[in-house]
C-alpha cells in the first residue's frame, strides 16, 4: 500500500468516525439534563403513519405528531378539516409575521410588483409553541358545541328537513370526535427567541417549543391570519425498541380516523435542541 | 521500463495510440514514405509489446476491438450493478432495523460504513479492471449515506443541509482514490445541493426550499466550472469534463426555468422583464460556452452549450409561433432552423481549421 492510499484510508475512516461522533454528540447534548418540555400524549396526538406500498418493508415504527391550529372564524373547517396538514391561525397576523422576519408591508400595496414581492417570500424556520389540552383545545371544544347548538336550532325551526337532520348528525359526530378522538395538541404561538417564549409559556408539561416552518399567505383567509404554519421540522417520532410492544398492533392497521386504535399514553420529552424522544409508554 | 500511466484510462489511451501508430507506420512503409531499419523496427516493437504487457497486467486494458466492446458491456453492467447494490443495502436495512435495539442499530450502521469503506480498498488492490471497485465504492457510499440518515431517524434529529457536506467529502474521497467518475458525480450532486441550500438560507428561507429560487444554484455552478482550472486533473481522466458539464447544467437549467417562470427569481422586476433577461442570458451564455469550448478544445462544453442553445431557441419558437402557426409550418421552421444551425457550425469548423494553420488548405 502506498503512502497516499494509506492516508486516503485513514481520511475516510476518520470522516466516518467524525461525522458519527458529531451526530451522536448532538443527540447526547439534546437529551442531557432536564428536558426542555415533557408532554404526556395519547393515541389522539401520536398516530401511525399510513404505510405506502414501499413502506411496508420498513420494520421500524415512527409515530406522527398530530398538531392543529385554532380557527375561530370558521368552526366548520375546524371540525371537518384535516389535522396536521398546516393551518392559518388568527394569531399569526401581520404583526406576528413581521416579528418573525417577513415583510408584510407590500400586501396592502396596490401594484402588481409589490404584490409579487410579498408573495415571493419563502418559508422561514421559527420556533413554534405546542400546547397540550390547554385553552386552545377548550375553545375548539366550545366552538364545536356552539356549532351543534346552532345547527339544532336551525333544524328546530324547519322540522322535517332531511338535509338539516343529516347535518345535525354530522356535526354531533364531529363534536364527539373533538371530545374523544381529535388531537388536543395546538400550535398557539411562534417566535424567534426561546427565552421569550418560555417566559410566556412557563408550564413545561403543557407547552413544548419546537422548530417549524411558517410562510405568508397570499389570499384572504377565513381566520384573518396572514401566516400559514406549513409543518414541524420533526413531524414523526421514532419508537424505541423497548417500547415497540405498546404500539405493536398499530403498525399493521391502516385506520384513517383511528377509531379502532388501542389507547395508549406516551411521555414525549423535548430536549435542548427541541428534538423529541419517547421516554415512556403504556397501554391504557 | 517506465509505464508513464497512472490510471486504466491513461493506459488504455496509450494502448490505443500504439495501435494507431502501428497502422500508420505500416501504411507509410507500404507507400514508401518511411522505412525503418530492422533494428529500429525491433526496438519499437519490443518497447510497445513491453508496455502493452505491463498495462494489461496492471490495468486489464482492452487490446482489440472485441475486448473493447465487451468492456462497454461490463461498464454498463457495473454502473447498473452499483446502483442496484446501493439500493439493496438501503432496503435491506429498512427491512430489519426495527428488530434490533437502538445500540445494535447504531452498531450495524457503523460496521456497515467502516466495513464497506475498508472492503473497497481491499477490492481495489486486487481488481485491475476497476469494475468491482466501482461496485464496492458505491455500496460504501450508500452505507455512509444510510448511516447518517438513519441516525437522524433513530434519534429524531432535525433535518439539516450540513449532512450533505460529509456525504460529498466521502464520495469525492472515493472518486479520487479509486478513479471513479460515478462517485465524482454523486459527490458533485451533494456539493451542488449543499452550496445551493446555503445560498438560499442567506435570504432567511428554510433550507429545504432552496429549489424554489433557481438563482441559488448559480454560485455552485460557477465554482464547479472553474474547479478544473484551479486543480490539476490530468491524472484523473474525464474528471475535468464532468466538473464542467455539471457546472454548465447547473447554470443553464435554472436559467431555462427563469426564462419561462420569472416569478421564481430573486430579482425585483416585472416578471416579463426577468424572463427576457434570462432568455438573453441563456442565449449569450450557451453561445459563449460553444465559443469557449471550441477555443479551449473542450468538446463536452461545446456539446452542452449547443444542447442548451437549441433548447433556448426552440422554447422561444414555441412561445412565439405554436399558437399562431399551422403545425406543418411550425415544424418546417424548426427543421429549417436546424439546417441553418448545421450551416453555421460547418462554417465555424472551416474557420477553425484555417485558424489552426491551414489544415484544410
Amino acid at each position: 500500500m502506498t503512502w497516499s492510499r494509506k492516508y486516503t484510508l485513514v481520511a475516510g475512516l476518520g470522516l466516518i468516525a467524525l461525522t458519527n461522533a458529531i451526530a451522536l454528540f448532538g443527540v447526547v447534548y439534546n437529551r442531557s439534563g432536564a428536558p426542555e418540555a415533557t408532554l404526556r400524549l395519547t393515541q389522539r396526538e401520536l398516530r401511525t403513519p399510513y404505510r405506502w406500498y414501499g413502506g411496508r418493508e420498513n420494520s421500524g415504527l415512527a409515530l406522527s405528531l398530530v398538531w392543529r391550529v385554532l380557527n375561530e372564524r370558521s368552526p366548520e373547517i375546524q371540525i371537518y378539516g384535516y389535522v396536521g396538514t398546516g393551518g392559518t391561525p388568527a394569531w399569526l397576523d401581520k404583526a406576528k409575521m413581521e416579528a418573525l422576519g417577513f415583510n408584510t408591508s407590500a400586501a396592502a400595496a396596490p401594484s402588481d410588483r409589490s404584490r409579487m414581492r410579498y408573495e415571493k417570500q419563502l418559508p422561514r424556520e421559527v420556533l413554534l409553541v405546542l400546547e397540550l389540552e390547554g385553552p386552545a383545545y377548550q375553545r375548539s371544544l366550545e366552538l364545536a358545541t356552539q356549532h351543534l347548538a346552532r345547527e339544532e336550532a336551525k333544524r328546530a325551526s324547519s322540522p322535517g328537513d332531511k338535509n338539516l337532520d343529516s347535518r345535525v348528525k354530522n356535526v354531533r359526530e364531529a363534536l364527539e370526535g373533538e371530545a374523544s378522538r381529535n388531537s388536543r395538541l395546538f400550535v398557539v404561538d411562534a417566535g424567534l427567541e426561546l427565552s421569550a417564549l418560555r417566559a410566556k409559556y412557563p408550564d413545561t408539561s403543557r407547552h413544548a417549543i419546537v422548530h417549524g416552518q411558517v410562510r405568508l399567505v397570499s389570499f384572504d383567509t377565513s381566520s384573518g391570519g396572514t401566516g400559514y404554519i406549513s409543518g414541524l421540522s420533526i413531524e414523526s417520532i421514532n419508537v424505541p425498541f423497548a417500547l415497540r410492544d405498546v404500539f405493536g398492533g398499530a403498525t399493521l392497521v391502516v385506520d384513517f380516523d383511528q377509531r379502532n386504535r388501542v389507547p395508549f399514553e406516551a411521555t414525549v420529552a423535548f430536549g435542548k435542541r427541541f428534538e423529541p424522544w419517547i421516554t415512556a409508554a403504556a397501554k391504557k | 521500463m517506465n509505464m508513464s500511466a497512472y490510471s486504466r484510462t491513461e493506459a488504455q489511451q496509450r494502448a490505443d495510440e500504439i495501435g494507431v501508430f502501428q497502422s500508420e507506420l505500416d501504411r507509410l512503409e507500404h507507400e514508401g514514405v518511411l522505412t525503418l531499419t530492422e533494428d529500429q523496427r525491433r526496438a519499437v516493437k519490443e518497447h510497445q509489446r513491453g508496455l502493452l504487457a505491463q498495462y494489461s497486467q496492471a490495468f486489464d486494458i482492452d487490446r482489440d476491438t472485441q475486448s473493447r466492446q465487451l468492456s462497454i458491456g461490463m461498464r454498463v453492467a457495473s454502473f447498473l450493478g452499483a446502483l442496484a447494490l446501493a439500493a439493496s443495502v438501503f432496503f435491506l436495512f429498512y427491512q430489519f432495523w426495527g428488530l434490533f435495539p437502538e445500540t445494535a442499530q447504531v452498531g450495524i450502521l457503523l460496521v456497515a460504513a467502516f466495513g464497506s469503506f475498508g472492503a473497497t480498498f481491499v477490492i481495489q488492490a486486487r481488481d485491475s479492471t476497476g469494475y468491482f471497485t466501482k461496485l464496492a465504492a458505491m455500496v460504501a457510499f450508500a452505507c455512509f449515506v444510510l448511516n447518517i440518515a438513519m441516525l437522524g431517524q433513530i434519534f429524531n434529529i432535525t433535518p439539516s443541509d450540513k449532512a450533505l457536506l460529509p456525504w460529498a467529502a466521502f464520495a469525492l474521497l472515493l472518486a479520487y482514490s479509486c478513479d471513479l467518475r460515478l462517485l465524482l458525480a454523486a459527490g458533485i450532486l451533494c456539493l451542488i445541493a449543499f452550496v445551493s441550500a446555503r445560498t438560499g438560507t442567506w435570504s432567511g428561507m428554510y433550507w429545504l426550499h432552496f429549489g424554489e429560487r433557481p438563482e441559488n444554484f448559480f454560485p455552485a455552478a460557477i465554482a464547479l466550472f472553474f474547479v478544473p482550472q484551479v486543480l490539476d486533473h490530468r491524472r484523473f481522466q474525464g474528471f475535468a469534463a464532468i466538473y464542467r458539464v455539471f457546472g454548465l447544467v447547473t447554470l443553464f437549467l435554472p436559467m431555462l426555468i427563469l426564462a419561462n417562470w420569472g416569478q421564481t427569481s430573486y430579482l425585483d422586476f416585472d416578471r416579463t422583464l426577468i424572463q427576457g433577461f434570462y432568455q438573453v442570458l441563456g442565449f449569450a451564455g450557451s453561445a459563449g460556452a460553444i465559443w469557449l469550448g471550441t477555443k479551449s478544445h473542450w468538446p463536452e462544453v461545446v456539446n452542452t452549450g449547443m444542447t442548451f442553445f437549441v433548447i433556448f431557441l426552440y422554447t422561444k419558437f414555441y412561445d412565439w409561433w405554436w399558437e399562431i402557426m399551422p403545425k406543418y409550418l411550425f415544424f418546417l421552421v424548426i427543421g429549417l432552423s436546424a439546417v441553418l444551425l448545421l450551416v453555421v457550425f460547418k462554417r465555424l469548423r472551416t474557420v477553425r481549421y484555417r485558424g489552426d494553420g491551414g489544415a484544410s488548405a
